[in-house]
């Protein structure tokens, strides 16, 4: 799992690279923990690279939202494959976390 | 008619990536459609988690053996291990209507092999525990 940051408009991108699971959500939890720890508390997710996802990616967007909504920011995404889709409407967590087409059109949702 | 194939690993998380390739090799050795290796793969990765995380709790870490079987209309995947027994219709189910604040950051893995698997049957024995999934090969027809 590789994940990189960068800023855009005052919003933090993470773009991720790889397969979530169990093994690897825990580098992902700490890694959005370091952002929120920093005051970044607006951030975007680009999953354009992320194939695959378990439930432990759900508990990682889960965890990363309640955090991050808890101050004031939040946790949205851009890029997400058909698979990772799938995942998200089987649990329900379409309703609850908000998806863009692109990364512009979720920097500029917090606007 | 059938073909089985099976690999044994450590019950460790760096297994899970194993296990969902092993999935990925063997369905594409029969062109399975690739909603249904997702599905396999998924329902695959959330069991041995359980088994890695909770079943082989307070013991030495087993080994999970997975077969995977296939016959003309469906898909037979079976899991072994040797931890705590774990009966999976006796999970709590998540509320997956439920507000933000209101979901617990776990449960969701039992609930997902539930919704993408046709059957679900786990037994018990001294030859260990075998929790054996059933899939149903829907391919689509040529015109």
């Amino acid at each position: 799992m590789e994940i990189h940051d960068r800023q855009a408009d005052g919003v933090t991108i993470l773009s991720l690279r790889g397969s979530i699971d169990a093994m690897t959500a825990p580098k992902i939890t700490e890694f959005i923990q370091g952002q929120v720890s920093r005051g970044n508390i607006k951030l975007v997710a680009d999953f354009s690279g992320v194939d695959y996802t378990s439930s432990a990616g759900l508990r990682v967007l889960l965890g990363a939202i309640k955090e991050t909504r808890a101050q004031g920011g939040d946790l949205r995404l851009t890029g997400v494959q058909p698979d990772v889709l799938k995942v998200l409407n089987l649990s329900g967590f379409t309703n609850i976390l908000k998806m863009f087409d692109t990364a512009d059109a979720a920097v500029a949702s917090y606007s | 008619m059938s073909e089985r194939f099976q690999i044994t690993r450590a019950a460790e998380l760096a297994s899970l990536s194993v296990f969902r390739q092993f999935i990925s090799d063997c369905c594409a050795k029969f062109r399975v459609p690739d909603g249904t290796v997702f599905e396999l793969k998924l329902a695959v990765d959330e069991a041995c988690t359980n088994i890695i995380e909770h079943g082989y709790k307070g013991m030495d870490p087993g080994s999970i053996i997975l077969s995977f079987r296939i016959e003309s209309d469906r898909i037979l995947v079976q899991i072994t291990d040797f931890g705590h027994v774990f009966e999976p219709a006796e999970a709590p189910k998540p509320d997956i209507e439920a507000a933000l604040e209101d979901r617990p950051l776990g449960g969701m893995g039992l609930f997902l092999i539930y919704k993408t698997m046709d059957n679900i049957d786990y037994q018990t024995s001294e030859d260990g525990n075998i929790l054996t999934f059933t899939k149903y090969i829907k391919r689509e027809t040529n015109p």
